[in-house]
């Protein structure tokens, strides 16, 4: 499987999407704006049992406990932990990624983090052939890549979604202790008795 | 400390309306002259410690420090393609707040954009009614103006001189810095003339390589003149020197009142000369007069929570309520004898608007910077100001006025992300070295005044006290635009010059009133046929009556107007008391 390669996004998930109608049948509900690409899709197929649409979030939280700990790897895939500090899922990102969109008012958010995750998981069986949640994480790796290198192509929800998971990852990690202390080792936030600055303060002609 | 159980029984020798940067003012120089004074607010006083938290690491907070979900602050778009008071689309936010009010900290500062519609076309007004205003949030770039503002038409014959110049208003600018604080370096500059500065803020690396490259151009960047006091004030109780600790930008407010703000630096001092009453709630909806005299004898209020109507009577009132609040009122204030609204037998109230254009902000990365471990920049209340230097010495062949550039380079507490793509192990290696080596800034230019663009009362809408709201006939014209233009090649030329990186450019002209630097609605001059007001910020038509916010100035100039509000109005005060004294009034 070499998916790196694939670039144009767009014409590409017709393929994903009739296809992986098949495999996931009537189980896939119609997506706003998809529904004509999927009514040519034939009916067909078991629902896996382990996918991302099948399970209902309860009302106080956005993810299923599943979505959760996937939502984790996909941020730490963004903000991966190295030898400088830890990374998103030692900051809990996913946490605060679920907060903002439980608490949320714009509904258009929402669905898109719920057809993302679902059109997500159809391009990882179309592309690995199974769902994301047992997608190790190369797989994983290779459908972000897809999702980062068309993420101009903003009239799709699933590039909507993978946006706003860059996008939350990076405020989440970075106003996080690991993010603000451990990683980008910042300095200020404190009384200081002197003003810092440059050594050379331009006085004299350099 | 406030009294709200006010005495609305006496006559006061003056009411100030507004606790802003000239409302406070007011206060302090009308009180500590002997004066007494009651003080109208209309909003609320809040316990601003408490709401600007400055030191709240973002994850001691709930939200990171953004807004509560219930909490919408308007974008650039939502400004540009939606009408105020923002119907459909806005249903789920209960609380609706403008593009200023766009953190947690700030959050009750700024007006509930329901509750205060406005109508016309397109503007971004931030109003703060609360005790001290926009002051408890404000940007805190103190400058003064030059004659080359003031006598601007002598130079360019464009609009109206104003009726004073440098050399009268020098002397208030000292004493405004001298009892409030400012911190600064002096650069010998005719168009940016120089303060009675305390310590200065120091510049960064990636500021002190632009500040050299320009020294060849001729171009000047100085350290942010901060409205500030760096070395405290043995004067003032309620105040704390500043101690680097750079909240100033990321909450909006401080909450040691290093940073100068209306209620602490003049407003409590100025009640404990005993001289003044504080009546907040107090939304004024009329100038009251008398009918013989012509003279102005108090105001209506409505208590913003009551929602009961009271009167007050004074000798004097003066009116500092904020450039388009103070025009509104006079407009509302309409009788028999001012049937176009109080002070207006001009006709210029309300127009001659006027204000800062925003644009060509510009972000660049100094090369050298990358990958450099760690420094502490954000430690102080501002990073840079490049001066004006547009039509000085030369003229430019498309356009009068000039423009300066504010800005900001190193590293803080969020990074900046905008051009690191991508994600995983890169990107965040990426971020990482990146770190300190941003630098950005923004132009701020002169807006024309021009009797075409003005604010009227909006005869249908209302609101929430009843009271009829703003309507804006607004727009930026051919001078702005090409301004922008202008600016945003010298900005990308002189980050070019700097050997920057230049990695975004805006390109669009941020929505009118972005700059939150609406001044010129009630303006000063000679002629009682072309202006509201002479050069003490007195009505031509009732001499009892005093404007001393905003409203006044002829023209913007492209610096910012805070300090230039309070000189003013503290050399109007000054006249005021004598005037008083005398029996003139």
């Amino acid at each position: 499987m070499s998916i790196r390669k694939i670039l144009d996004l767009k014409c590409d998930r017709r393929k994903w999407l009739k296809n992986s109608a098949k495999i996931l049948g009537t189980s896939l509900l119609p997506v706003p704006g998809i529904v004509s690409e999927l009514a040519e899709a034939e009916t067909a197929a078991d629902t896996p049992e382990r996918n991302l649409a099948t399970t209902e979030a309860s009302e106080e939280r956005f993810f299923t406990a599943a979505q959760n700990s996937l939502v984790a790897e996909l941020a730490e895939i963004i903000i991966p932990a190295d030898s400088q500090s830890g990374g998103a899922k030692a900051a809990k990102v996913a946490d605060y990624i679920e907060q903002v969109l439980s608490e949320c008012a714009d509904d258009g958010r929402q669905s898109d983090w719920r057809e993302g995750l679902r059109l997500v998981d159809l391009m990882s069986l179309h592309y690995c052939g199974k769902s994301l949640m047992e997608s190790g994480p190369d797989e994983r790796i290779a459908i972000l890549s897809v999702l980062s290198q068309n993420h101009a192509v903003i009239e799709l929800p699933e590039v909507r979604m993978f946006n706003d998971l860059r996008e939350l990852t990076l405020r989440g990690y970075y106003t996080s202790k690991i993010g603000i202390h451990d990683e980008l080792d910042y300095k200020g936030n404190v009384y200081l008795t002197e003003f810092t600055g440059c050594e050379d303060q331009g006085t004299t002609p350099g | 400390m406030v009294d709200l159980i006010t005495d609305l029984t006496k006559t006061y020798d003056a009411v100030v309306i507004g606790s802003g940067a000239a409302g406070g003012m007011a206060a302090h120089v009308l009180t500590s002259r002997g004066m007494k004074v009651l003080m109208l607010e209309a909003g609320k006083k809040l316990p601003i410690e408490k709401e600007i938290r400055s030191m709240e690491w973002p994850y001691d907070n709930p939200h990171r420090g953004k807004l509560p979900p219930d909490r919408h602050s308007l974008t650039f778009n939502e400004y540009t393609i939606r009408k105020p008071p923002y119907g459909p689309g806005f249903e789920k936010s209960k609380h609706l707040l403008s593009y200023a009010g766009n953190n947690d900290y700030v959050k009750n500062i700024v007006v509930e954009e329901r509750d205060h519609p406005y109508t016309g076309t397109n503007y971004a007004w931030v109003r703060a009614r609360c005790l001290g205003g926009k002051t408890n949030i404000w940007g805190r770039l103190a400058l003064r103006f030059s004659d080359y503002d003031f006598k601007a038409k002598s130079r360019d014959g464009y609009g109206e001189d104003w009726p004073l110049s440098y050399k009268d208003l020098a002397p208030y600018y000292d004493k405004v810095d001298l009892y409030l604080g400012i911190s600064g370096v002096k650069e010998n500059l005719d168009q940016l003339p120089d303060s009675l500065f305390q310590r200065p803020t120091k510049l960064s690396c990636s500021e002190v390589t632009l500040k050299r490259s320009l020294q060849k151009m001729g171009r000047v960047v100085t350290q942010y003149r901060a409205g500030v006091t760096t070395d405290g004030l043995k004067h003032n109780k309620y105040r704390s020197r500043c101690f680097g600790r750079g909240a100033c930008d990321r909450h909006g407010g401080c909450d040691i009142h290093a940073a100068f703000d209306s209620p602490t630096g003049l407003i409590y001092p100025a009640m404990d000369t005993g001289n003044l009453t504080l009546r907040t709630n107090a939304v004024v909806r009329e100038i009251t007069v008398d009918p013989q005299t012509g003279k102005a004898t108090g105001i209506h209020f409505v208590d913003s929570e009551t929602l009961k109507d009271f009167t007050v009577r004074a000798k004097v009132v003066v009116v500092a309520a904020s450039t388009l609040e103070s025009a509104r009122l006079l407009l509302l204030s309409k009788s028999q004898l001012y049937p176009s609204g109080l002070g207006n037998s001009s006709g210029h109230v309300g127009h001659n608007f006027c204000e800062h254009l925003c644009g060509a902000v510009i972000l660049g990365q100094a090369k050298d910077l990358v990958g450099k471990a760690s420094t502490l920049d954000d430690g102080r209340p501002g990073g840079f100001y490049l001066a004006r230097f547009r039509n000085l010495q030369e003229r430019h062949s498309k356009f009068i006025r000039g423009y300066g550039f504010e800005g900001g380079g190193g590293q803080g507490m969020y990074p900046q992300v905008t051009g690191s793509p991508g994600f995983g192990a890169s990107l965040k290696e990426e971020i990482r070295k990146n770190k300190g080596s941003y630098i950005d800034m923004g132009g701020f230019g002169e807006v024309l005044a021009r009797y075409e663009n003005y604010v009227d009362l909006d005869p249908v809408v209302k609101d929430k006290w009843g009271i009829p709201a703003l309507r804006f006939h607004y727009k930026f014209g051919d001078n702005e635009h090409q301004m922008l233009a202008d600016m945003k090649e010298t900005a990308q030329e002189m980050f070019e010059a700097a050997g920057f990186k230049i990695v975004q450019v805006e390109n669009t002209m941020l929505t009118e009133g972005w700059s939150i630097h609406e001044l010129g609605t009630a303006r000063m001059g000679n002629d009682a046929k072309t202006s509201v007001l002479n050069q003490f910020q007195q009505s031509h038509d009732v001499k009892n009556l005093f404007v001393v916010d905003g409203s006044a100035f002829v023209s913007a100039s492209c610096q910012n107007p805070t300090w230039t509000i309070m000189a003013l109005c503290w050399r109007s005060c000054d006249y005021l008391v004598d005037e008083f004294a005398k029996g003139n009034l």
